[in-house]
């Protein structure tokens, strides 16, 4: 009974309890009553004219610069149109009167404004960028009366040597939506960033961190005060080991043709110039490419955004007899003086036929003279001795089949046949004949320039296989990689380097047109066949696309290499006429007239 | 027995039990559940409009602790209150370490060093040691029946609350150890104190305010407290929120300025505007429309908790859902009056509407307790 009176008395106070929190609330709600409907226009009219707006201080990005620290690419300023919805009184005559003044017609702009259906009122919205002077001058002028519009300073990628250096640095695009998704992006949508090449792979290093102003505006728009800055962070520079002046060497060399060039110091695979041809402008790119000339690069039949330095491989042509000759030398299977070859134009394995391209033959050759003179015959001989799966083995020693780890995205690894590929990959076992074409460079092998230039840096160099980059910023590449030696005779590389300089500097040897005056270019021709020779005629009768690829790969000095050249010319038939003149300009560029701003390569 | 005579006969008698499970479930006020769903559907959508200018979107997380809150409601509201107030010194206990332990490794956030950090997720013990201690208190001042406390009773109440208060006030966390106060005050003018006991506590509690105000707080605690009284001497500092407050929630007017088209919020003006101003933004974008709306469903919460707890079983279960409720009211009261200028700002939260995990965790365990005691009220022990 005690207990039932004790309940009643909690109920009690529960129930005056409860009823005293809903007073509260009624209390409450009369607080926001006269905030909101006694006060609220008052309240409006402060959220009206005291309004916060972000202004995006843009951070520069960071420059470009040769070695010599050349600009290759910079930031120049260009301006666009706001339009603030909210501050339009009435919004058909202000898309009007900027209609007018962009020549686009109203309908134009309401497109614009239909795709930011979801963005506040209060947020403007970008109507048009690049306005010239005078399109900026009008918009400014009558500023007052439509003070709607605004004018934004942004900065554009100026790439000063457009399609000289594309390749290598690549170009900016609009920020896509998978990357803008991804957690803690920086990133807003219309953002521009670095798309291709180094643009793209030092993206995070050369775009800064933009800043933002929190000002305070009244409700036309004029600013009142500043309120919060976040100040930005410019992006750092990239300096490229890059030699502007030989690039432009480079470029102009492939003018008008389509191949690659690529020139790197020996010594710490360092790139002085990389061109590909044909190329682009990114210029066009960085202003938010239009749909027709997107088509234009998409379709040009020679593919223009591809780097042929190393994003497509090539069978190497007589190029590959250097990795034969010292594979040979190595396993003791050749002895340079005493194992000759008696060449007739032709040898006889396995029952077939296999030519050499100098139909008249070139008699007895030994090691050097096969070299100097590209005999095939001697190859074939050499290539039977070995078995694919040696030449393979010494391929990959020297780098080919496998990516040279260069500061590029896209690199192709090329193809190094042997017997296992050809049961995984074709299902058949390796057919022995097809190792006396691979000895030559022909069949189903693949090589980048880059590799080739690898490659010769390696034999310029007495066995060391650099990894080539471009960007000098140590901090950015991290410490490469242990070069690998290749552990080959000291002697046996004297002995090639020597055939391979008989090749530029003696008479009848093949690369006699890449030879210079006072320097002693060391190389090596090939000619990669686009068709069997069964079916071939004289290469300048063949239609373009059967033509066959012109390849020149050498270094120089031969007594202290500091560059290797590497040219190739797709479909621009014999190496000896096509690509090794353009290795002798290469070099003159870069010995002669090198002064002493330039004292060498390293600089 | 009328009301069922349509009911299928096979399970016609599991009605007509008033102990059955099924027919308990139907008799069960679900006021409270209502409310809280309402809120917390309302409080997603805010908080989504509320991230437009944050560096995430903290909507999904926050869906994923309204769903996880849903479970653990379910959970306790399947275990006999009884039996959790049977293991309240356990949980006490276990709390207490707990906030020990997040002195010493917890990670600091806005100048309160009281979260543990999991991964992905961050866990405030202070918000289930209210509920912890809520039970506990519920446990002793259920033990006593008598309409009036005694000193010494009044004191023992004192002291559970009061430790774990000590110990969340030491992580510098003012607002969540002042949320202790209403369990306390809540329980005690239920169990029955005598006026002189009120006379002489208010006494105490102004000579030891005077004490906090000179020697406890620190610069900033002053100036919010001055900034409060007189919020325009000070624009750009602490009356500097409650002011942009104002704005927002004023600007609001009849029916908001439209989702997403509030200017106070989405432009930055409003600060932790998905947590503690999250009302502003609703008032702003909704109008006074919205806010009637939501005090509504506070005022169903409270009103039908209120009820349960009228026609609770025993005096256990009726103090257990004051203590809960106690919190409830006080934090809803506090922040929507903090919000439109009314009280000093401290960070207290709005339940179920403001972003936080913990916080959502807490609120939906304690409508599960208030639902358990009111399905259990036919239980025979």
């Amino acid at each position: 009974m005690k207990i039932r009176h004790h309940r009643e008395e909690l109920v009690r106070r529960v129930g005056g309890l409860t009823a005293l929190t809903q007073a509260a609330i009624l209390l409450i709600a009369g607080g926001y009553w006269s905030v909101q409907i006694a006060e609220g226009a008052y309240y409006r009219e402060l959220a009206e004219n005291n309004r916060l707006r972000k202004l995006t201080i843009e951070a520069p990005r960071g420059l470009i610069l040769d070695r010599f620290d050349r600009p290759l690419v910079e930031n120049a300023p260009s301006y666009s149109l706001l339009l603030d919805r909210s501050l339009a009184h009435d919004l058909a005559v202000s898309l009007a009167f900027a209609s007018e003044i962009l020549g686009l017609t109203p309908e134009d702009l309401d497109k614009i404004l239909a795709s930011h259906k979801g963005t506040p009122r209060f947020h403007p919205i970008r109507l048009a960028q690049d306005l010239s002077l005078a399109q900026l001058a009008r918009f400014e002028v009558e500023h007052l009366e439509h003070p709607e519009f605004e004018i934004q300073t942004e900065h554009v990628r100026l790439y000063r040597h457009a399609h000289q250096t594309a390749h290598v640095i690549g170009y900016l695009g609009e920020v896509t939506n998978a990357d803008l998704a991804r957690p803690g992006s920086p990133y807003v949508p219309g953002d521009l960033v670095g798309k291709k090449a180094l643009e793209g792979l030092y993206e995070i290093h050369l775009r800064g961190e933009t800043g933002e102003r929190v000002v305070v505006v009244d409700s036309r728009g004029q600013l009142i005060e500043e309120f919060d800055r976040l100040h930005a962070n410019s992006g750092r520079d990239l300096r490229l080991t890059l030699d502007l002046e030989l690039q432009q060497t480079a470029a102009e060399l492939l003018a008008g043709q389509v191949g690659a060039i690529i020139a790197l110091d020996p010594r710490q695979g360092e790139v002085l110039a990389m061109v590909s041809a044909p190329s682009f402008d990114p210029n066009n790119f960085a202003r938010r490419l239009r749909q027709e000339e997107w088509r234009e690069v998409l379709d040009h039949p020679h593919h223009p955004l591809q780097n042929r330095v190393l994003q497509n491989t090539y069978p190497p042509g007589s190029i590959f007899k250097i990795v034969m000759a010292l594979a040979g030398l190595d396993r003791g299977l050749i002895d340079p003086e005493n194992t000759t070859a008696y060449c007739r134009g032709y040898s006889t394995i396995y029952n077939n036929r296999y030519r050499c391209w100098q139909a008249a033959g070139h008699g007895t050759v030994n090691l050097r003279t096969a070299l100097k003179k590209s005999c095939n015959v001697y190859f074939h001989q050499l290539g039977q001795k070995l078995g694919i799966d040696q030449i393979a083995n010494y391929s990959r020693k020297f780098g080919l089949g496998r990516k040279t780890g260069i500061d590029l995205s896209g690199e192709k690894t090329g193809l190094v046949p042997d017997s296992t590929w050809s049961l995984e990959a074709r299902g058949a076992p390796w057919y022995p004949g097809e190792t006396i074409s691979v000895a030559t460079g022909q069949g189903p092998i693949l090589v980048s320039p880059l590799q080739v230039a690898v490659l010769m840096a390696a034999v310029s160099n007495g066995g060391r296989l650099v990894q080539p980059h471009l960007v000098q910023n140590p901090r950015l590449h991290g410490p490469l990689p242990d070069e690998r030696q290749l552990h080959l005779e000291e002697e046996h590389f004297a002995l090639v380097k020597e055939a391979l300089w008989s090749v530029v500097n003696e008479v009848g040897g093949t690369g006699v047109a890449a030879a210079a005056n006072d320097l002693n270019i060391a190389g090596k021709t090939g000619t990669a066949q686009v068709i069997t020779q069964e079916r071939r005629i004289d290469n300048e009768n063949l239609a373009h696309e059967n033509r066959d690829h012109a390849w020149f790969a050498s270094f120089a000095p031969v007594e202290d290499p500091r560059l290797v050249v590497v040219v190739f010319v797709e479909h621009g038939g014999a190496g000896s006429k096509a690509a090794a003149p353009l290795a002798r300009k290469m070099y003159e560029a870069f010995f002669q007239g090198r002064s002493s701003h330039r004292p060498s390569a390293s600089g | 027995m009328r009301r069922f005579s349509k009911v299928d006969p096979r399970i016609g008698h599991l009605l007509a039990d008033e102990s059955s499970p099924l027919r308990r479930l139907g008799n069960v006020h679900w006021g409270p559940l209502v409310a809280a769903l309402a809120l917390s559907l309302i409080g997603l959508v805010t908080i989504h409009s509320a991230s437009a200018e944050l560096p995430i979107d903290h909507f999904p997380k926050q869906a994923l602790w309204v769903l996880a809150g849903s479970v653990a409601l379910a959970v306790v509201f399947s275990i006999d209150y009884h039996r959790l107030l049977a293991l309240a010194p356990i949980f006490y206990g276990i709390i207490l370490s707990l906030l020990v332990l997040v002195l010493i490794v917890g990670h600091s956030s806005g100048g309160a060093k009281s979260w543990f950090l999991l991964g992905p997720i961050s866990i405030q013990p202070s918000e289930f040691a209210k509920l912890a201690t809520a039970l506990l208190l519920t446990r002793f001042l259920a033990g006593i029946k008598k309409p009036f406390l005694t000193v010494r009773e009044i004191a023992t109440a004192g002291v559970i609350t009061g430790v774990p208060m000590v110990l969340i006030a030491l992580e510098r966390d003012l607002g969540s150890a002042a949320m202790f106060c209403p369990i306390l005050l809540g329980l005690l003018l239920v169990c029955g104190v005598r006026w002189r006991q009120i006379f002489v506590a208010a006494l105490m509690s102004l000579v030891l305010a005077a004490g906090l105000w000179n020697f406890g707080l620190r610069q900033y605690q002053r100036s919010r407290i001055m900034s409060f009284l007189s919020p325009d001497e000070d624009p750009l500092g602490a009356g500097y929120q409650v002011r942009q407050s104002k704005i927002a929630v004023g600007s609001g007017q009849w029916l908001g300025r439209g989702y997403k088209q509030g200017t106070q919020s989405q432009l930055r003006f409003l600060p932790a505007r998905h947590t503690d101003f999250i009302v502003a933004v609703l008032a702003e974008e909704w109008g006074f429309a919205g806010v009637l709306v939501i005090l509504s469903l506070y005022s169903l919460f409270i009103v039908s908790a209120g009820n349960i707890a009228m026609r609770g079983r025993d005096r256990a279960g009726i103090l257990l859902v004051v203590s809960l409720l106690s919190v409830f009211c006080f934090h809803t009261l506090y922040n929507m009056a903090m919000v439109v200028g009314l009280l000093p700002i401290t960070g207290i939260p709005l339940p179920f509407l403001s972003y936080g995990g913990s916080f959502t965790l807490a609120n939906c365990l304690a409508t599960g307790l208030i639902l358990n005691v009111d399905f259990r009220r036919y239980v025979n022990r």
